[in-house]
């Protein structure tokens, strides 16, 4: 075991008050490399509230994104732009085809997505829209990928359906390993990103990963990954974001 | 041996959160004070406008994040700059004088504008900024150059312009002046008007996709 993951998609209030679903979702997959190495393959996604295939849109692009990674993984492919161009590509297809069999607008198939596919010598990630991705070497010190953008209102961000030339798609490459990475939604930004000095909140993940870098089974994990749905659902979440909040956590350490 | 952990009993996740403050949602009411409102209008006006406090109160996160303005005419007057709800106390508003509707819409834009300054000055996200216009009459001074400052800002996306007419309003004008459609209050419906804007408000925190402003179907308070 070399990767250690637990991630959860928890619906917020202003949801569960208007009687509608989490429309966040969530997703990640670990392969074992012919060499006994492991890549991990982590999705999340924010469907936009007001889009009618929402939770759909969002749940599709994370199943789909795992597919398409592993399949890049396997065929042993390059990471450059022009494959990862290729990679957002088939993805805004797979969610205009099943806009079509809909027969509804595409933008009701809006959502974010953001993730990441880490090799032991690489590490690839991907987004449009807005929530975050942080990661950390040997320190534990958390440090985004990008600082999120919103447009000019709050509410306001890219979506995957946007536009088929992926304009606000963003990729990075690095030719080195992460050891943690954290991927979560903008219902979690508020609270886990300090706005004023555009940096991680540390305290927030000093709560959770030493917890995941202690789990040494399969069982840890597993009641570590229930104990995150209580703490995303908990009243000091809810008082601070009514939104769908996602999160998920990866460590090597 | 590994020392033995009990992941169930671990203090697993922190509530020391980033102290970001809390992303405003504008919302500047103007409102027709003229003389004509006087009576039962301006009675069940104030309380709507109560019960718009009351019910925004209830609701945590609304009540940090709705900011309200009021604008009453005429004469033109702040009546209250931007508040949130909690530190919104409305006062008792009477009736009188005449009804210069252009005049107090383009105070409303210049304030909502001021306040997105405001906002971006100290890092605060916000939401697309509502006016709403609620008047019983027609303007009594010039309005073209308030229509152009709505029409302007509605296409540049700079707030969203809502115009709702009480019992005599001059519906021609408003639609003239708005460009959404106005909408009619059923007799003075200020109370379930105002219960839809405060719901309407809560859910603006919603993703959008495209720029569109999401509004509850009116239900009740409109006179079709």
């Amino acid at each position: 075991m070399i990767w250690k993951i637990i991630g959860q998609s928890v619906i917020g209030t202003s949801h569960i008050q208007s009687g509608k679903t989490c429309e966040d979702a969530s997703s990640f997959k670990i392969l074992t490399l012919p060499d006994g190495e492991e890549a991990l393959i982590l999705f999340v996604s924010d469907g936009a509230g007001s889009a009618a295939f929402a939770a759909k849109a969002a749940e599709e692009s994370v199943i789909k994104a795992i597919d398409l990674a592993t399949v890049l993984i396997q065929s042993e492919s390059a990471f450059n732009d022009g494959i990862l161009q290729g990679f957002g590509e088939q993805l805004y297809d797979h969610i205009e085809r099943l806009a079509k069999e809909e027969q509804v607008p595409k933008n009701e198939f809006s959502c974010t997505l953001l993730g990441a596919i880490l090799l032991p010598d690489k590490s690839v990630f991907i987004q449009i829209g807005d929530g975050a991705i942080v990661t950390s070497n040997q320190d534990g010190f958390f440090t985004p990928v990008w600082w999120p953008h919103n447009g000019e209102y709050q509410n306001t961000t890219a979506f995957l359906i946007d536009d088929p030339n992926l304009p606000t798609l963003k990729i990075k490459v690095l030719d080195s390993a992460v050891m943690e990475i954290a991927v979560f939604t903008d219902g979690l930004q508020m609270l886990t990103l300090n706005n004023e000095t555009e940096s991680v909140h540390q305290p927030f993940f000093e709560g959770l990963f030493p917890w995941l870098r202690k789990a040494s089974s399969s069982e840890n994990i597993s009641i570590l990954n229930s104990r995150l749905i209580d703490y995303l659902s908990g009243a000091s979440i809810n008082a601070r974001t009514d939104d769908d909040k996602t999160l998920l956590l990866a460590t090597r350490q | 041996m590994d020392e033995y952990i009990s992941f169930e009993q671990v203090p697993f996740g922190s509530d020391d959160f980033a102290d970001n403050p809390e992303s405003r949602c504008p919302c500047m009411l103007l409102l027709d004070t003229s003389g004509s409102m006087g009576g039962m209008p301006i009675r069940e006006l104030n309380d709507g406008i109560q019960g718009l406090k009351n019910e925004l109160q209830q609701d945590a996160l609304a009540a940090k994040r709705v900011e309200i303005a009021m604008i009453t005419f005429g004469p033109v007057s702040l009546e209250s700059d931007f508040q949130t709800v909690d530190n919104f106390y409305p006062k008792n508003l009477a009736a009188s004088g005449d009804t210069p509707i252009g005049k107090a819409v383009a105070m409303g834009i210049e304030l909502v504008n001021q306040r997105k300054q405001t906002y971006r000055e100290n890092g605060v996200g916000y939401y697309k900024p509502w006016i709403i216009l609620i008047t019983d009459g027609g303007p009594t001074d010039d309005w073209s150059a308030a229509a152009r400052m709505v029409q302007e800002g509605e296409a540049a996306n700079k707030f969203a312009f809502f115009a709702i007419g009480v019992e005599s309003a001059n519906m021609e004008i408003l639609r003239k002046l708005s460009v959404r459609e106005p909408i009619k209050l059923k007799g003075l419906m200020f109370r379930e008007f105002f219960l839809w804007l405060s719901a309407s408000m809560k859910m603006v925190s919603s993703k959008n996709p495209g720029e569109q402003t999401r509004l509850l179907p009116p239900s009740g308070w409109v006179d079709l």
